[in-house]
């Protein structure tokens, strides 16, 4: 017996769920940044196992882009959240619900 | 063999990721991403793709951790306070909502049939991926690498400190060639001539312009 492809499917809905919860949990720029993450490696596992069950190398190419997205994602986030932080001394959104110092 | 080797990987992604919402340290938070990125990889190692499994160590695990790493640490980040849920109204909706789900997933997994087999094949090697990248692919490789550039010259750009020289500033390092309109506005005419200092104070000083500015201050 071997592994279905909607095992893989029901993997990725759960680590998205997972995600999706962190998001709406955490109060940490930070650690809201990481289950962002999380939920990308989600879809990109859905991609990854669509493509090697249907042999079609699309899915894969996808996979690359979302990583590339990803980095620069990672990059302009963390300037985003450094520059926060220097303005208000916290990590806290709730800290930062208004545009105005 | 494979089926327990799914269940060990994505029974280890799981726990990591619900570790990544349970703890307070971002740090561990971390950590734990780290052990779902690590097993996603075996996942894809398991689906006959070894190329994005070595991309997601390289690049996940080694690379963007390392910057969010990186800046837990510059920012010497507290732990987060317990505080009292703002929404409790929504547990009960979310319950439900997540009942739902767990619904779906198992229609999914038992009514979802037949299905497709996983065989061998050649897809999943760095040559397939290269072939098709760069042919039938060429455009959205191209506007990944405009898409990384924006996002280097816009973390630059957010990150450093936007304070404007000021005649005061007394740490340059280097010197630093200013042309005299950089140094006095009204002197505007005369762009041709530059200044080598190591400060502005200091160019000002030389140009005898200092006392110049002050009064411009002043009006």
């Amino acid at each position: 017996m071997e592994p279905h492809l909607s095992w893989y499917l029901a993997l990725s809905a759960l680590l998205f769920t997972i995600g999706v919860v962190g998001v709406i949990v955490k109060r940490n720029v930070i650690a809201m940044f990481m289950c962002i993450e999380l939920m990308l490696n989600a879809v990109n596992l859905t991609f990854v196992a669509f493509a090697s069950f249907f042999q079609d190398v699309t899915g894969q190419l996808f996979v690359f882009i979302v990583m590339t997205v990803a980095a620069a994602e990672a990059a302009v986030g963390l300037g985003i959240i450094i520059a926060i932080f220097r303005n208000r001394e916290s990590l806290d959104v709730d800290d930062a619900s208004i545009l105005k110092l | 063999m494979l089926v327990l080797l799914f269940i060990l990987f994505g029974g280890l992604a799981i726990g990591c990721a619900i570790n990544v919402v349970a703890q307070r340290n971002p740090l561990y938070c971390a950590i734990s991403l780290i052990g779902v990125f690590m097993s996603l990889a075996c996942l894809y190692l398991m689906l006959a793709a070894p190329f994005i499994a070595a991309v997601q160590i390289i690049v996940y695990a080694g690379a963007i951790m390392v910057l969010v790493v990186f800046v837990i640490m510059l920012l010497n980040v507290e732990q987060e306070e317990k505080r009292r849920i703002r929404t409790g109204f929504l547990v009960p909706v979310a319950v439900v909502l997540a009942g739902l789900l767990i619904g779906e997933v198992a229609f999914v997994l038992w009514s979802v049939d037949p299905n497709p087999t996983l065989q061998s094949s050649d897809i999943g090697l760095t040559s397939s991926i290269g072939a098709a990248l760069f042919t039938s692919y060429l455009l959205p490789f191209e506007i990944t690498s405009i898409l990384l550039l924006m996002a280097i010259v816009g973390a630059m750009t957010l990150a450093r400190r936007t304070d404007v020289l000021s005649p005061e500033a007394r740490v340059i390092p280097g010197a630093q060639v200013l042309a005299l309109s950089d140094i006095d506005p009204r002197a505007s005419h005369d762009v041709q001539t530059p200044i080598i200092t190591d400060s502005s104070a200091e160019a000002a000083a030389l140009l005898g312009l200092a006392g110049k500015r002050d009064q411009s201050k002043r009006d």
